[in-house]
């Protein structure tokens, strides 16, 4: 049997194990294992998973994973996502639908302190679905603005997912991060801009709004102060010079505690409860990785990554056409696949076609978290919906989904733009280095 | 104490283990910028930052497979109904054990290299076997911790064939 017909078998062995509801990393492990040794033999497959655990993770520039989460973790325990909600509840207020803008100002904010779409939906949702359904918001708009609202948070810097793609893609963190910065502001604003529409054309969906004085508005800004600091620390500190991207982790997380601590908004036990869910989700992310690669070094070895190359090549189709081609390929991957998984098998066979055809690696990490969100909210594998449905069980899964799908015309626009237009996310990262 | 019971405490007191680690690994980096700053760095602060780093992630796994908390896609779970999913999460629990017996095996061999060789880190020369000390102990608790689901899983799976 050809390396190539071994990877391909390999490829849907994995999709078959993950179906059948195997760990995703437990998934990876054994294909990877067992493919190599189709390759290479038992001995040399059992040393490459001797020797992986080791190697993947004792390196410094990994230790930023676990410290964002802390971050992340923190805040959202300590009752900022709260502060931010009403700041962005004043700022919008006065409009129709101003609850579900504020609830995407909101999401992209805490999106600035959260590096994950799941903990950004769900600290948002137990503030905002419950405020929407108490003014009478249509049940649709208020669970669609969080599961989509929630997605910002892996686009807006700091990401655990653009970190997990640096790590994967072998790319700097720091240009990655300035490279989402702009689609993700971009982002929210179409999903704003979709609530402005659907308050016109739906106005039974969105009840009248009461406009706050501007006093009242610049006072309920000022307790934004915290995500500033924190957002400086996390991702200021970095393009100024000031600190690495694990020294700013670092410096982000302790500041998060800190801030928490000076004003009281945590306990002991929260701290902590946080500190436990950090390296418990840390913990399990770091064994997806190390799967991953073992099932990445597999991969590499059957040569169809290369073999992809070629045959695109082969094909004499144009680059924007493959690149249109890939997405919708993503798109449809996203309703069956999680999205960490979905990045981790993915990448190692695509990324060397894309090199070849041109495209910047940069770009392309920010394309397919923009895609992944998309899969976050995709039936049937829709973790966010989950996760929003977990909180207003009361509300049925069709009318979570009707709501998203308005949303998601903003998330199809971008991808648009970000294939038209590859400076919206290369702009920043080109000014900055 | 239950089997159940022990299994518990245990996985818990290695995750509160490897929280230290995460605070030790936040603070060291905190705390050696400002003495970098005026030309006092921590000697040693990358070498440290690794060894927490494996210590923090190879500690908490073990909770993390007895609470189940590893990602899985359920997309299927409707189509086969409630009967397969315990068949479906026996298979599943059995290739972990497999995967984690493994990895278990198979580390020794190049932690006992790295020994043998006298691996050290580049700064504090901190002997590489003591990197290997936690990521063993922590397969080799998942190890176990897999094993005790597996048993679950197994006498779950045969008191549900029994009941038809």
């Amino acid at each position: 049997m050809s390396p190539e017909v071994i990877g391909i078998l390999g490829v849907v062995a994995l999709i078959v194990l993950i179906m059948l509801r195997v760990k995703i990393a437990i998934a990876l492990g054994i294909v990877g294992l067992v493919g190599y040794a189709a390759l290479d033999g038992w001995d040399t497959a059992f040393i490459v998973l001797g020797t992986t655990p080791f190697d993947l993770t004792a390196g410094y520039a990994l230790s930023v994973m676990p410290l964002f989460i802390l971050m992340g973790v923190v805040s959202g325990h300590s009752g900022m996502s709260r502060e931010l909600f009403d700041a962005a509840n004043a700022l919008f207020s006065g409009r129709r639908g101003a609850l579900a803008m504020a609830t995407i100002g909101a999401c992209a904010g805490f999106g600035c302190i959260c590096g994950s779409s799941l903990a950004t939906a769900a600290t948002m949702g137990r503030i905002a679905v419950p405020e929407m359904q108490r003014l009478g918001y249509d049940d649709r708009l208020s669970t669609g603005a969080v599961a989509m609202g929630g997605t910002l948070g892996i686009l807006i810097p700091p990401s655990v997912m653009l970190v997990l793609y640096a790590i994967v893609a072998e790319q700097s963190v720091p240009q990655l991060f300035a490279a989402g910065l702009i689609p993700g502001i971009v982002l929210a604003g179409l999903q704003i801009v979709v609530v402005w529409v659907i308050s016109r054309v739906l106005p039974g969906w969105t009840p009248d709004s009461v406009a706050v004085p501007w006093s009242r508005r610049l006072r309920q800004l000022t307790g934004m102060w915290k995500l500033l600091i924190l957002f400086f620390l996390a991702v200021g500190g970095i393009y100024a010079g000031i600190f690495s991207p694990t020294e700013a982790a670092a410096v982000a997380a302790f500041g998060a505690i800190a801030i928490a601590a000076l004003t009281r908004s945590i306990t002991w036990q929260v701290l902590l409860d946080s500190m436990v869910e950090t390296v418990r989700t840390a913990s399990m992310l770091f064994f997806i990785l190390i799967t991953a690669f073992l099932f990445s070094y597999f991969l590499v070895r059957t040569q169809v990554p290369a073999g992809l190359v070629e045959w695109v090549k082969g094909t004499g189709l144009p680059p924007w056409l493959v690149m249109v081609t890939l997405v919708a390929f993503y798109v449809l991957l996203g309703c069956v696949l999680e999205s960490i998984a979905m990045m981790l098998i993915t990448v190692p066979v695509f990324l060397p076609l894309l090199l070849e055809l041109g495209y910047d690696p940069v770009w392309f990490g920010v394309l397919l978290v923009v895609v992944i969100e998309i899969g976050l909210v995709t039936p049937p594998v829709g973790l966010n919906i989950f996760v929003i449905r977990s909180q207003v069980p009361e509300i049925p899964l069709s009318s979570i989904y009707a709501g998203i799908m308005p949303f998601l015309a903003a998330a199809f626009l971008l991808v648009v733009l970000m294939l038209a237009v590859p400076e919206l996310a290369l702009w920043l990262p080109g000014v900055l280095y | 104490m239950s089997v159940d019971a022990v299994f518990d405490t245990a996985a818990r007191y290695l995750t509160r283990a490897a929280v230290l680690f995460l605070a030790a690994m936040m603070m060291i980096t905190v705390v050696d910028i400002p003495l970098r700053a005026i030309n006092l760095p921590i000697f040693g602060t990358f070498d440290l930052v690794e060894l927490f780093l494996v210590a923090m992630v190879y500690l908490a796994i073990p909770e993390t497979f007895l609470r189940r908390e590893h990602v899985v896609v359920e997309v299927l779970d409707e189509v086969f109904g409630p009967r397969l999913r315990p068949v479906f999460e026996t298979i599943s629990t059995g290739l972990a054990l497999v995967l984690l017996v493994l990895m278990e095996i198979h580390m020794i061999e190049p932690a006992l290299d790295m020994y043998a060789f006298g691996d050290e880190t580049k700064d504090l020369e901190i002997p590489k076997i003591v990197h290997w000390v936690p990521i063993l102990l922590g397969v080799a608790c998942s190890m176990l911790a897999v094993a005790l689901l597996f048993v679950r899983d197994l006498l779950r799976l045969a008191g549900s064939v029994g009941v038809r």
